[in-house]
């Protein structure tokens, strides 16, 4: 089997500081740096850095996205409701130009339930008057 | 309501369950996003459009798995393409990227944060997700969706950059 070579054996003892499943047997790499000047240096080095950085967290700042997100969901509109509609209009004007055929008032009635249909869908009364004032940005 | 109960009612199109998982996890994405793009304003916006990303892609989540990583992946892959297409920042004016939980003065506080800046984007992410996050490898990886080996030898090099770029704070500390 293929010696260790220095860099493979620091990231394996760095590893092992970090109590992670090291890939070399500890024998393997303490051996390793017992006979290498440079591998006990640079190990110092880089246990000293381990200390720097511990102990810190990343900041989390106070934020509150949810508002604008909620805008950008609503204004995301399904398109397939508005497909059904128009394609249920479609066959209702079919159906209405078959010739000799009178499918009485109940059938006229129904373009008027699909509009119904569609402005519950979308939420809006079509008879209220906004008199809010917008500014534009 | 658990991340698991939240997603299973997005995926039945309920907005609302969708707010439990942007309240929960929109300040850990925001830091990890400063972490990235060392840009407070940046970062909300990317943020904003990762959720909506999320928000989406909902549907093919499978409920076995953890949110936070399937979404950070969503949030990296923002954040790289808005670091493609604009500028490179400025250093931070104050700090902004840690909070220490032990006495450090401001002048390291400054010299880790600009040492961190100076790292790669690839090499800073890993090491806040090793130190700061407290990730473990195979954490990491799934963050980052590369392999263990490519985790620790990434880390090791990143740390390597850091310890040259930390030289005469490494020398302080290691007097003290």
């Amino acid at each position: 089997m293929k010696e260790p070579g220095c860099e493979d054996v620091l990231m394996a003892q760095m590893a092992a500081v970090d109590g992670e499943e090291p890939g070399f047997s500890t024998k393997q790499f303490s051996e390793h740096i017992a006979a290498c000047a440079n591998c006990q240096h640079e190990l110092k080095q880089l246990q000293t850095l381990d200390q720097v950085l511990a102990g810190h967290t990343l900041s989390e700042p106070r934020v509150d996205l949810w508002p604008a997100i909620a805008n950008r969901i609503a204004g995301r509109t399904n398109w397939q409701p508005f497909a059904l509609i128009g394609l249920l209009l479609v066959i209702y004007k079919l159906l209405e130009m078959l010739p000799a055929r009178d499918p009485g008032i109940a059938f006229k009635l129904v373009p008027l339930v699909i509009v119904v249909l569609l402005f519950v869908f979308i939420r809006e009364n079509p008879f209220r008057i906004n008199t809010d004032l917008v500014l534009e940005r | 309501m658990d991340d698991a109960e939240a997603i299973k009612r997005c995926q039945r199109g309920d907005r609302e369950a969708f707010r439990h998982l942007v309240e929960r996890y929109q300040k850990r994405a925001v830091a990890h996003a400063v972490a990235i793009l060392f840009d407070r304003d940046d970062a909300e916006d990317v943020v904003q459009d990762a959720f909506i990303d999320a928000f989406k892609a909902i549907g093919t989540f499978d409920t076995a798995r953890t949110f936070y990583p399937w979404f950070y992946v969503l949030l990296r892959h923002r954040c790289y393409k808005m670091t493609a297409r604009r500028r490179p920042t400025e250093s931070l004016d104050e700090a902004l990227l840690i909070v220490t939980q032990r006495e450090l003065p401001d002048d390291t506080r400054f010299a880790l944060e600009n040492a961190l800046q100076s790292l790669t984007r690839e090499e800073r992410e890993i090491v806040l997700l090793k130190y700061f996050s407290g990730l473990s490898y195979d954490e990491i990886a799934t963050h980052l969706q590369i392999p263990r080996g490519t985790v620790m030898s990434r880390l090791f090099y990143a740390r390597r950059r850091l310890q040259g770029k930390l030289a005469g704070m490494l020398i302080t500390e290691k007097e003290v």
